[in-house]
């Protein structure tokens, strides 16, 4: 996760610096129509703080201890077991695609279209959500005595280490 | 070609094959399984032939233009259905065919692959990234079905053309809403790929040993996010100028036209990147796999890449030059920047031959021609970054032959990649004596496309004219274009005829056809569901190679 947060925040640093720049010169030289450019640059690196710092907790949460596919001697045993729940097929998003063609059709036709986009679209998000009841005997850490065990050695969910 | 057959494939132990639990689940096939499948092959395959369909009516879009164009004075189409062709040319080509077809189409497919995931992490959302991008892809077609016809504002809708006083009928709101659809498809692509490549990767495969088109694709996402919204918001912003009596473009009633220039370039200048960088990586990992070579400088070429996507986000204006009202130097000097890291790809990839064993078949082929027209439409990019040209070039067929050099060179790459990967995606090879044929007709046809038409910038013929007098100096110039587009054409055809034969009975590829050096060579062709019955230890950054020559060890920096 360091390489990532690190990645992500750089952008980060670049586009506030950029932002800042670009913000005086628009401020000495600049036409009014350019505002929009600055707040186009301000969202943008309020938008990578956000995933920035959300990565830098999810690096700062494991206490230094790096996952499998962050060190650079791991092996395939180090990320043996269950890695997620990936469903084989489902109908839903298709549907729920189809839902939302006919709410983009509503905008070019009228609101008529959006009365089968939505019922699509509602239709398949209950069943996308109600599909994966596979959850519970699957993911890693939402068996309780799993995550009890796994307190405080967060390797546990991916890699093993032998300290 | 022969010794590499012979080379044992992959003589790694296989570990033992319960290593990665997989829930089983139904299997289906045919038209259910490309309409359900979650599988992050499939849907690649999805994108890429649904991009190549796209490809293939724009192209005879384009067609129908350069026929219209081909002798003064013609009436080959009306004014009005060459206005939709160049519009819908030009959006099909950047929002269906260029940008999809490498980020979503080889992404998907390959990002798995190279970080030797299962899947992606979000396999469903994948599959409904598909269906929005299928569904924006044909409502921008449904265009031409209505009374009024498709949209004739060109690809890039300036207001106040787009108002509904201008456009009326709903050809311009399904634009707009095609896009919209297309755009978000990108997005969810975009939270997918960056989710997968930061949390599924194989366990050895640091982020510095991932294969450069992944670290390329990476950074595209990146772009995706923060570009794509923008262009979402000013469609949206447009929507509410057309139908609910807004005026944000609208000058007559105090809007600002120049507003929707700032939102639409904000997207469309990273738009470039977001097409071109995933080429760039198809490129790479071509060049090092056809040169027996581990790409040269692997760093400098992420950090080459990283600085690409950072600076992309400063340049949009340099689209908006003689608009007046635009910061100049701050813009001409952040575009001339690109071409130091664009420079610095370019010096790696010369790099990465050098000294090299050089196999020069058709996949090579391609990326050696993406090298030459890349480069051709990165040096009148430099011209056109500067103001006192561009002032005098804009609007002229000078920037049309500019991007397209740009875009087709990125397309040759493409069609690289397809000869590189579709063996492993099909498990046949594809003929290299039609794909030799098909590249000759795409390099000269595109050339003799494009080049001519520097000249006739030069001699100011502006672009989306529909037709010209015969004494204006541009008759035999646009004969020659012409010309050259039919060659295109025609070498489409053939490549189209190689992937269509050679897909039941190409020559069987093998697991490894290539000797590649990237972990989506680890698997069989066609990959297994769920990608990897045992990974090779990861090492370095091509852990394949250094599986089968154990001998030649890929020298790690760390």
């Amino acid at each position: 996760m360091k390489v990532e947060s690190r990645t992500v925040l750089g952008a980060f640093s670049f586009l506030t610096i950029l932002a800042v720049v670009y913000w005086v010169l628009v401020a000495l030289h600049g036409s009014s129509s350019e505002r929009s450019g600055i707040a186009m640059l301000v969202f943008s690196f309020a938008a990578y703080a956000l995933l920035g710092g959300y990565l830098l907790a999810q690096y700062l949460r494991r206490h230094g201890i790096p996952r499998a596919e962050d060190r650079f001697d791991a092996t395939q045993e180090d990320g043996a077991g269950v890695i997620d729940y990936f469903p084989a097929t489902s109908i839903w998003p298709a549907a729920m695609g189809l839902g939302m063609v006919f709410g983009a059709c509503a905008l070019v036709w009228g609101l008529w279209y959006l009365a089968i986009g939505a019922v699509l679209f509602f239709g398949a998000v209950f069943g996308w959500v109600t599909e994966s009841d596979y959850t519970e005997d699957v993911l890693p850490g939402t068996d309780p005595d799993e995550l009890a065990a796994a307190h405080g050695d967060f390797a546990s969910t991916g890699a093993h280490h032998d300290h | 070609m022969t010794i590499l057959e012979e080379r044992p494939q992959l003589p790694f132990e296989a570990h033992e094959p319960s290593l990665m639990e997989i829930v089983p689940g139904p299997r289906p096939h045919g038209i259910v399984k490309f309409v359900t499948s979650t599988d992050h092959k499939q849907i690649g395959l999805n994108y890429l032939f649904t991009g190549l369909a796209g490809f293939v009516l724009a192209g005879l879009m384009a067609l129908v233009m350069r026929t219209q164009l081909i002798v003064p004075n013609n009436h080959f189409v009306t004014e009005n259905v060459y206005n939709e062709m160049f519009t819908i040319h030009g959006t099909i080509m950047l929002f269906v065919f260029a940008g999809p077809f490498a980020f979503a189409g080889f992404g998907n497919y390959l990002v798995p692959l190279m970080i030797g995931a299962p899947d992606m992490a979000f396999p469903r959302f994948n599959n409904l990234s598909y269906w929005l991008y299928l569904g924006g892809f044909s409502l921008l077609l449904a265009g031409f079905l209505t009374n009024n016809g498709a949209a004739q504002f060109g690809w890039f809708g300036y207001a106040p053309l787009t108002e509904a006083i201008h456009s009326p009928g709903p050809g311009a709101d399904l634009w707009i809403v095609g896009i919209g659809l297309t755009g978000f498809s990108g997005i969810f692509t975009a939270v997918n790929i960056i989710t997968t490549v930061f949390t599924l990767r194989a366990p050895g495969m640091v982020m510095f040993r991932m294969p450069i088109f992944v670290w390329n694709i990476l950074v595209t996402m990146f772009l995706i996010l923060l570009a794509f919204p923008v262009l979402t918001a000013a469609m949206a912003l447009l929507w509410i100028d057309r139908h609910l009596g807004g005026n944000f473009y609208d000058a007559t009633k105090g809007g600002q036209p120049i507003l929707w220039q700032n939102l639409f370039w904000f997207f469309g200048h990273p738009e470039v990147y977001i097409i071109a960088l995933p080429y760039f990586g198809i490129a790479t990992e071509i060049l090092a796999t056809m040169s027996r070579k581990p790409v040269f400088g692997y760093k400098g070429m992420i950090a080459a890449t990283l600085s690409i996507g950072a600076l992309a986000m400063g340049v949009w204006a340099h689209h908006m030059y003689t608009t007046g009202a635009v910061l100049l130097p701050f813009f001409a000097a952040m575009s001339l920047l690109i071409a130091v890291p664009t420079g610095i790809k370019f010096f790696n990839w010369i790099g990465t031959m050098w000294r090299g064993t050089i196999v020069l078949n058709t996949a090579m082929l391609f990326c050696l021609g993406f090298l030459a027209m890349f480069l051709f439409g990165g040096i009148t990019g430099v011209i056109l970054a500067q103001p006192v040209l561009d002032f005098q070039l804009h609007n002229t067929y000078f920037v049309v032959a500019h991007f397209h050099y740009v875009l087709i060179g990125a397309v040759l790459a493409g069609f690289g990649g397809l000869y590189y990967w579709l063996p492993k995606m099909t498990g046949r090879k594809l003929s290299e004596k039609w794909g030799k044929l098909g590249f000759a007709l795409l390099f000269i046809g595109f050339n003799l496309t494009f080049f001519p038409q520097h000249d006739l910038g030069l001699r100011g013929m502006p672009r989306r004219i529909e037709t010209y007098n015969a004494g204006m100096g541009w008759n035999f110039l646009n004969e020659l274009s012409s010309i050259g587009a039919y060659i295109t054409a025609l070498g489409v055809l053939v490549n189209a005829w190689n992937i269509f034969t050679s897909w039941r009975k190409g020559e069987l590829a093998g697991d490894n056809p290539w000797d590649g050096q990237t972990l989506e060579w680890a698997c069989s062709s066609p990959p297994p569901d769920h990608n990897f019955e045992a990974l090779p230890p990861i090492r370095s950054e091509r852990p394949v190679w250094d599986a089968n020559h154990p001998d030649m060890l890929t020298k790690v920096g760390h």
